[in-house]
């Protein structure tokens, strides 16, 4: 099977090309409620142009509906989004500013990736040669007649793609594109957005794929439990942590905790503390008669970050509930 | 220009898979059952008296109403599995104003049914013709009767998928859609009437004979009225339901 080529030029989609360059994505104060669920909870970040955007969380944190709110396939109860300044349905052609890969299995499985492609081809207007382009660009070109059905996982988010890609668009609003995908796959899809954000596109991509939004993204948004937790610039949110070595650790977690940071011990005196600046941190433990040893910025790998963003609230919530049990 | 393209889209959706071909099937099993019962059936007396008229061979090829519950299930199936398999989220991403893609589904089912009515009345009206050599009756019924019946089941046909695609939007599952559409198409008439006598004229069956050609309780114009209006009702609850629902 080939592999997504990222260099590989492509034929101009028809007549009526929208505005080529990327545009910015705006989610401002989006509240989402499912029954007394909320899903979402007051939701605002941009995602800017020529950059990728990793969006991430943990299972259930609210990302797929906030990319379905963005897409006007869900409603919001609350806040607007925007794309380029206009809501969805208010694009002049959604289906060239805007290419989505949702869900892995929306395919009718008696159908062949050819015809779903000429379907969505159909409906969007775009030219005939386009398909087959796409379906040698994600590397399904001799499956083309198979039966989706017949398809791996893997090969399913090759089609998504494609249909993403079908109408060139500026714009690619991506959910776990990288699932089931093989590590040449995962590759070739990192080149393609680098590729495609260097041109000025717009790429919002979700991944749990730690490893892979650490090589891939530039920007980060994170969520737990359906809000905001973190966003901004992935090297400068690495860089926010500070590592910090002292005799008194557990006396320096109560104060620097006290003041509001997240305190991650390290080794027996070490600790990696978030949310404080560093010279805030020396000097409570200045004015708490603690002494230190060392206190420095530390970058941490996006998997620690990612932990420290969303786990010290899954902690919050398991105190809690431990509370409510033993005051029973 | 935009809608014909949904409309083109959709048709393509429908002709992509098998299912017009499954109900192309059970059209030609409708119609050998058909020839069958030309062949072998006879009256109580043993005589071939239900084939000896005009009128009578008429009755037989009549076809609009199989047309219109058969049609019924393809709509609600062809609907409510774009929901089920997600292919759905395509449409409403290319024209997220849901009521112009959901009105060009529902013309595509549309189309598609009236196809399969004409398809099937043509089958049946076929079976009948070649039949009929082995009775001692020939085939009596004029042109414009042909006529009369392949349109009239064309047009039940239409307006039956139409009303299994608003029953298959609002349900938007498969098993659920089907089921609906045989408690709307066949259990709910003959309970109107065991509960109210004078509607026996406005149930599916009657209008569609009288559509045919085969009876007269209506006129025909409210017949066609009447039949536009059973798949009009749960077309609007479906579009309406779609556009108020999120994608999920």
């Amino acid at each position: 099977m080939a592999s997504i080529d990222a260099g590989r030029r492509t034929a101009p989609v028809g007549e009526r090309t929208p505005d080529r360059a990327g545009h910015e994505l705006e989610i401002e104060h989006v509240t989402k409620r499912y029954g007394h669920n909320v899903v979402v909870d007051d939701l605002s970040f941009r995602v800017r142009p020529g950059r990728v955007t990793g969006f991430l969380g943990p299972n259930g944190a609210g990302k797929s509906t906030l990319m379905k709110i963005l897409l006007d396939l869900a409603s919001a109860d609350r806040g607007r989004t925007t794309i380029g300044g206009m809501r969805y349905r208010d694009l002049r052609d959604p289906a060239r500013t805007v290419g989505v890969v949702l869900e892995p299995n929306a395919f009718h499985p008696g159908r062949s990736a050819r015809n779903h492609l000429r379907i969505i081809a159909s409906g969007g207007g775009f030219p005939a040669e386009r398909i087959d382009e796409m379906l040698w660009l994600v590397g399904l070109g001799d499956a083309a007649d198979r039966r989706v059905g017949a398809y791996s996982l893997g090969m399913r988010q090759r089609l998504s793609l494609a249909a993403a890609l079908l109408g060139d668009p500026p714009v690619l609003v991506l959910d776990e594109p990288g699932n089931g995908l093989d590590p040449q796959g995962i590759r070739d899809l990192r080149e393609l957005l680098r590729a495609r954000a260097a041109n000025g596109h717009t790429i919002f991509v979700s991944s749990h794929l730690l490893s892979e939004v650490e090589h891939l993204a530039d920007e980060v948004v994170v969520l737990n439990k359906g809000r905001l937790v973190a966003s901004g610039s992935l090297a400068e949110l690495q860089k926010e942590a500070t590592f910090v070595r002292t005799p008194s650790a557990q006396t320096l977690t109560e104060v620097l905790e006290a003041a509001g940071a997240v305190v991650q011990p390290e080794e027996r005196d070490a600790l990696v503390v978030r949310g404080l600046p560093i010279d805030e941190i020396g000097e409570r433990a200045h004015d708490a008669g603690i002494a230190l040893h060392e206190l420095a910025p530390h970058s941490g790998s996006l998997e620690d970050l990612f932990l420290d963003w969303t786990g010290a609230a899954r902690t919050d919530s398991a105190s809690e509930t431990l509370k409510e049990v033993v005051s029973l | 220009m935009t809608w014909l393209r949904l409309v083109r889209a959709e048709l393509r959706k429908l002709t992509s898979t098998k299912l017009p071909w499954a109900f192309l099937a059970i059209l030609a099993f409708i119609s050998g059952i058909t020839a069958t019962a030309v062949i072998f059936g006879t009256d109580m007396d043993g005589s071939k008296a239900f084939i000896s008229t005009a009128g009578d061979q008429k009755s037989l090829m009549a076809f609009a109403s199989n047309a219109l519950m058969g049609a019924g299930l393809f709509g609600a199936i062809a609907v409510a599995r774009e929901y089920g398999h997600g292919t759905v989220v395509p449409t409403f991403l290319t024209e997220p104003r849901r009521y112009r893609a959901v009105l060009a589904q529902f013309t595509a089912v549309g189309l598609v049914g009236a196809l399969l009515g004409l398809v099937g009345a043509a089958l049946t009206i076929a079976a009948v013709a070649a039949s009929l050599p082995t009775t001692e009756y020939g085939f009596m019924v004029s042109a414009g009767g042909v006529a009369q019946i392949s349109a009239a089941a064309a047009f039940a046909a239409s307006a039956g998928a139409v009303l299994g695609a608003g029953i298959g939007a609002l349900i938007r599952n498969t098993g659920g859609a089907v089921a609906a559409a045989v408690v709307v198409l066949i259990i709910t008439p003959p309970l109107i009437v065991q509960l109210a006598n004078e509607a026996a004229s406005w149930v599916p069956d009657t209008l569609t004979k009288v559509t045919s050609g085969v009876a007269n309780d209506v006129g025909l114009g409210a017949a066609l009225a009447a039949i536009a209006a059973w798949a009009f009702v749960p077309a609007v609850i479906g579009l309406l339901a779609v556009q108020r629902r999120d994608v999920v």
